[in-house]
């Protein structure tokens, strides 16, 4: 586990609450801030006994150990000005790359469930159970996932058969894989579904003969025969049991054992994409400029020692890769999900300190849940927190394909990186330029690597620079004091000559 | 013989397990098809475990028997227990 897990110790401090966040509001055992520290986690007193067996057990021992829960401790008045006397209140390191599942490849969605049924395992084993079992409850600390919600450990009737938390599983976890394998709903949809799908609704979309499928038979064509429409809700009664209690824990641990099947089986082979395969086939590259740009950026790393990379427009991670392999935390950011994929299996393969989200930096994820604030937009997650911005062969997909404007580039560019600016300059010349100029000459066809500069004056200056064989143009850009600051300057300055 | 007359018993078991679902204590939503799928899953699983435990008490019937009989014929390793 890296450094990102140490918790703050020292005297006790004032935590400023993030005030885009709503403190969680669902689970009856407690609520959840996140503050510019930690996470701060308050227990109510109905779940206090409960949540004290918990930290005490030798089950979270195990999980914190193995890197599959987030570590708790216990935070007293004296630590922390939130903490009121006499509650309890947990405090938990607060994991930065913050990822939600709409923006999680579909290995980073199987690596979760699996995750969650491992858990869940090791839980009833031990006389425990999970309450709840949704994505929103994991997070990544690189390519890897832990499982974030310390109050999901609840004590477990030993004679019960019924795992509570199995239909929230099967609509947040299963289904949407189901859906995106079998219907093509994309997993970003999942944003809209905070309880992912019931199983009617994939059942009436599934072609006859799919709903007869083994991984899907029961999951979804027998849920939606059990569902008994039209049945009035009674009193809650008691669930079924078994005498015995070894016989009910067999029977939780094969239904965890055949979620986990259901989900392989789901999950299925990797699919390729028009940017999959980009870096093998590009036909735009000769072998020498890719030496050249790699040297470029090999050089940059060890001049500016990132510690925080975002690579926007990663592709399959050669560059995000250099980063972590240069000791930076990487966060990788592609639209394209099946390149992301390749990436995200390399660094889980080579555990390397890359985090990957599926997003487009033009049409970020936005805020969402309850009032938008539930979740952070995507936005709200990386502004000001890199020491080195990529954007290598993206300034051309952003000018073209999101017809934006050089200095709105710019000031993006501004709000995410503290320091310093990597750009790859594609000129109008470029093939890959050519492919979507479409007609637009115009309008695009005359921008040169000056009007970059211009366009990115107000707030950066050139540090280094590197033309390519191929005519692009790698340009190291250093951020100029506060964001805009340059621009502020040049007007102040303007309004003072006119005045005079 | 003794298959035969467990049987019964078993589906009824099934049945009623498949009966007992309803909205149950818990904060995410269980499902109403879901939680029926549950139960009965647990009674096919269950009745997998029943099954096995007959037929393993009906193999050991003509072996010699040390200590207590009756302790004996009710002891089913884990292991061998589970359905492949």
């Amino acid at each position: 586990m890296n450094g990102l897990l140490d918790l703050p110790h020292g005297p006790a401090r004032y935590l400023s609450v993030d005030s885009k966040l709503e403190p969680t509001f669902r689970d009856p055992a407690g609520q959840l801030r996140l503050t510019d520290e930690c996470a701060l986690r308050r227990i109510y007193p109905a779940a206090r006994k409960e949540t004290l067996e918990f930290l005490a057990s030798p089950l979270r021992t195990a999980l914190e150990k193995s890197g599959d829960l987030i570590p708790s401790r216990v935070a007293s008045s004296g630590d922390c000005a939130l903490v009121a006397d006499g509650e309890l209140w947990l405090e938990h390191p607060r994991i930065d790359s913050i990822s939600y599942p709409w923006e999680w490849t579909t290995g980073q969605w199987r690596a979760a469930a699996e995750l969650t049924l491992r858990v869940a395992g090791q839980a009833i084993a031990a006389g425990w159970t999970l309450k709840d079992a949704t994505p929103l409850n994991v997070l990544f600390i690189g390519s890897r996932p832990i499982l974030v919600d310390v109050l999901s450990f609840e004590r477990r009737d030993p004679r019960s058969t019924v795992w509570l938390a199995y239909g929230q599983f099967v609509r947040t976890f299963l289904l949407p894989l189901v859906a995106a394998r079998y219907l093509g709903w994309p997993l970003q949809a999942t944003l809209l579904r905070r309880d992912g799908y019931e199983p009617r609704e994939i059942y009436d979309s599934l072609p006859r003969r799919r709903r007869f499928r083994p991984a899907l038979f029961d999951v979804v064509t027998l849920a939606t025969f059990f569902e008994r429409p039209g049945t009035k809700p009674s009193q809650a009664k008691k669930l079924p049991t078994a005498n015995d209690p070894a016989l009910a824990t067999h029977i939780l641990e094969k239904r965890i054992a055949r979620l986990g099947k259901k989900i392989r089986e789901v999950v299925g082979p990797p699919h390729r994409s028009q940017w999959s395969d980009y870096t093998q086939l590009a036909r735009h590259y000769q072998s020498g400029d890719t030496e050249q740009k790699q040297q470029f950026v090999k050089a940059t790393l060890e001049r500016v020692r990132p510690a925080h990379v975002l690579d926007i427009g990663a592709n399959t991670g050669s560059y995000s890769r250099m980063a972590a392999e240069a000791g930076a935390e990487v966060l990788a950011l592609d639209s394209d999900a099946a390149a992301l994929e390749t990436l995200w299996e390399m660094a889980a393969r080579e555990k390397l300190p890359i985090a990957a989200l599926v997003a487009n930096i033009a049409r970020p994820t936005p805020a969402a849940g309850w009032r938008n604030r539930e979740h952070l937009s995507l936005l709200d997650r990386l502004e000001g927190r890199f020491d080195l911005v990529l954007m290598l062969a993206v300034i051309h997909h952003l000018i073209l394909r999101e017809q934006a404007p050089l200095a709105l580039i710019g000031e993006l560019a501004a709000s995410l990186t503290r320091r310093w600016l990597l750009v790859e300059w594609v000129p109008p010349s470029d093939p890959m330029y050519q492919e979507w100029l479409r007609g637009r000459d115009d309008l695009y066809g005359k921008l040169t690597e000056e009007d970059l500069r211009q366009a990115l004056a107000p707030a950066f200056a050139v540090a280094d620079r590197c033309e390519l064989g191929n005519q692009r143009v790698l340009l190291l850009f250093e951020r100029m004091g506060e964001p805009g600051g340059a621009a502020i300057a040049a007007k102040t300055a303007q309004q003072e000559s006119s005045t005079a | 013989m003794k298959l035969l007359q467990v049987l019964p018993l078993v589906l009824m078991f099934m049945g009623a397990l498949i009966l007992a679902e309803r909205p149950a204590y818990a904060y995410a939503d269980p499902g109403t098809g879901l939680l029926a799928l549950q139960a009965a899953g647990s009674a096919l699983v269950a009745a997998g475990w029943y099954l096995r435990r007959k037929i393993y008490t009906f193999l050991q019937r003509g072996k010699p028997v040390v200590g207590n009989q009756e302790e004996n014929a009710s002891i089913v390793p884990y292991e061998d227990s589970r359905i492949s």
